[in-house]
């Protein structure tokens, strides 16, 4: 499977919930689903703010504690980025579902219990943005995420953007950061041993994909923009996602 | 967690009366089915079903374990049906609902009981080693008639599905890679489909197929029939609600016949459809190990 595919994203994909998405990008692919703000229970009730509270469930096997752990990750960015002072004591529910990961072809998994990887972060912070979008929960920024890894090459150490199950498997750190859209840093968890100049080195790369500058150039030169900056442009890609929602909702017009 | 919004007495009154002129809300016949979708994933095994609004997701895994001590030469088969959040909010995370007990339940029924996967045939080593197959089922969106849309899922799922390959020799089992080896199929004997009717009216007279969400919470009864093309019944359920005449229930297993064959080939058409797009080159032939069966 090819890691270099562009991220494809569609909102309102469930009828019934209130706001949802569906990304796929780099062999994975999740929907998710956002109600809120509903009523909380009450030991989640806050006297002074919403409850967030996210739900990762794996494609196969039952949830355990990578995906708690996965959660609690997520469940804490998310509150930082969402206005939760302005629904005290509700819920907002994000629930996401993975439908796809990409397979080491070279290896036989283990499914029966599912044990989700650390890659698997970016695809599942940017739906969970994107169902919150598409729900209308006001938040005081949009954020991106990416996935990076150290993998060392022939001596040397190569920074790759998005690795493959099988770049995990022989990288020496996997870092995983995500930046709102003021680029400030939201998330920054690593695996692994690494160097602190190695860590900059991964900053920077993960920084240049998520908060690229907008380009003022259309079609053609974009095109070249990004084939020198190496990945996709995650906040553009969140921009035009949400632009063409739009028009698609208010085509009537 | 909020309770499920149930339909006003309005509301109901005014689908009772639609159906008492044989009118149904979105218009449909009384047997006639939403329109039915079925996309597979690039990965062996996930099949993604729409009918209406509902959508039901359904994952197929395999693993080696060791068989259960009282049935040394069955391999494991297992499906597992759990209602998130996601379906609707009124659903909690490890709290089963009587909706998710009667799903899990009428599957294993329809799919595990009546024999469609040959167990027989999972077994790789006597009492040792066999391979464990389960089936996930997500609910992504509910809008009535879980049943037969899960139920198509997981059918779907495990045909479109292929296990690696393995070998024995001199007493070592050998699990191939999908890089060495083209996985291969299950062994499956035949393909049941649930076909739920669901009753209205004073004495259950007036009988629907495919109900939606409304119609579920305003009706009487309902029946699920389980058969395949063949019109081999696996099993018919009535739990509970008003009684209907034998003989209507005998018309509805007619019907149900007819449906089943329709989901039946539309099915093979699907699965053929997938093959066609997997099999670039026309290479998957002579790539794979399997003998017929």
């Amino acid at each position: 499977m090819t890691a270099s595919t562009l991220p494809e994203a569609a909102l309102g994909v469930l009828p019934r919930a209130d706001g949802s998405a569906k990304y796929s990008h780099a062999g994975y692919t999740v929907t998710a689903s956002v109600n809120g703000p509903i009523e909380a229970q009450r030991r989640d009730e806050h006297p002074y703010e919403a409850h967030v509270d996210v739900i990762v469930r794996p494609a196969a096997g039952v949830g355990g504690t990578r995906e708690r752990h996965l959660e609690s990750i997520l469940q804490s960015s998310l509150t930082q980025i969402i206005l939760v002072k302005n629904f005290p004591r509700s819920l907002i529910q994000v629930v996401l579902q993975v439908e796809d990961t990409p397979e080491n072809d070279y290896v036989n998994t283990k499914l029966v219990q599912a044990s989700l990887n650390f890659a698997i972060m970016p695809a599942l912070f940017q739906t969970s943005v994107l169902a919150l979008l598409s729900a209308g929960v006001p938040m005081r920024a949009t954020a991106a995420a990416t996935a990076v890894a150290v993998v060392p090459e022939d001596g040397a150490k190569k920074i790759v953007v998005d690795p493959s199950p099988r770049q995990i498997e022989i990288a020496q750190s996997v870092h995983v950061l995500a930046f709102t859209s003021q680029e400030e840093l939201l998330l920054a968890e690593s695996e692994g041993d690494f160097t602190v100049k190695e860590w900059d080195d991964v900053y920077e790369t993960a920084q240049k994909i998520c908060c690229r500058p907008a380009s003022t150039k259309e079609g053609m030169e974009m095109v070249l923009d990004e084939e020198d900056a190496g990945g996709p442009d995650m906040r553009h890609f969140l921009r035009s996602t949400l632009e063409s929602k739009v028009t698609a909702d208010l085509h009537w017009k | 967690m909020p309770r499920e919004a149930e339909p006003s007495l309005n509301e109901r009154e005014f689908v009772l009366k639609a159906l008492q002129e044989n009118t149904r809300l979105d218009g449909r016949e009384l047997d006639q089915y939403r329109p039915l979708e079925l996309t597979f994933g690039d990965q062996y095994g996930v099949a993604d079903v729409t009918l209406g609004k509902t959508r039901v997701l359904a994952k197929a895994s395999a693993e080696v374990t060791v068989p259960y001590t009282d049935r040394p030469l069955d391999g494991i088969f297992n499906i597992a049906t759990e209602l998130s959040p996601m379906t609707s909010p009124a659903f909690e995370v490890n709290r089963p609902t009587e909706t998710e007990v009667l799903i899990s339940r009428l599957l294993e029924k329809t799919v595990r009981r009546s024999g469609a996967l040959d167990t027989e045939s999972l077994c790789l080593v006597a009492g040792q080693k066999c391979w464990s197959i389960r089936v996930d089922v997500h609910v992504l969106s509910h809008d009535g008639n879980l049943i037969d849309a899960a139920c198509f899922a997981v059918v779907a799922a495990l045909r479109h599905f292929r296990k690696p390959d393995t070998s024995m020799e001199g007493g070592v089992l050998t699990v191939y890679t999908p890089a060495e080896r083209e996985p291969v199929p299950l062994s499956w004997l035949h393909s049941p489909f649930c076909i739920t009717w669901s009753f209205f009216g004073e004495e259950g007279e007036i009988a629907l197929l495919d109900a939606t969400w409304l119609e579920e919470q305003v009706r009487v009864g309902s029946c699920t029939i389980s058969l395949n093309k063949h019109g081999e019944i696996c099993q018919i359920a009535k739990l509970g609600g008003t009684p209907v005449e034998a003989v209507a229930l005998l018309q509805c297993t007619n019907v149900a016949l007819s449906r089943a064959k329709d989901f039946s080939a539309f099915l093979d058409r699907k699965l053929a459809e997938d093959a066609k797009r997997r099999d670039k080159g026309g290479l998957l032939a002579e790539l794979s190990a399997e003998n017929d069966r």
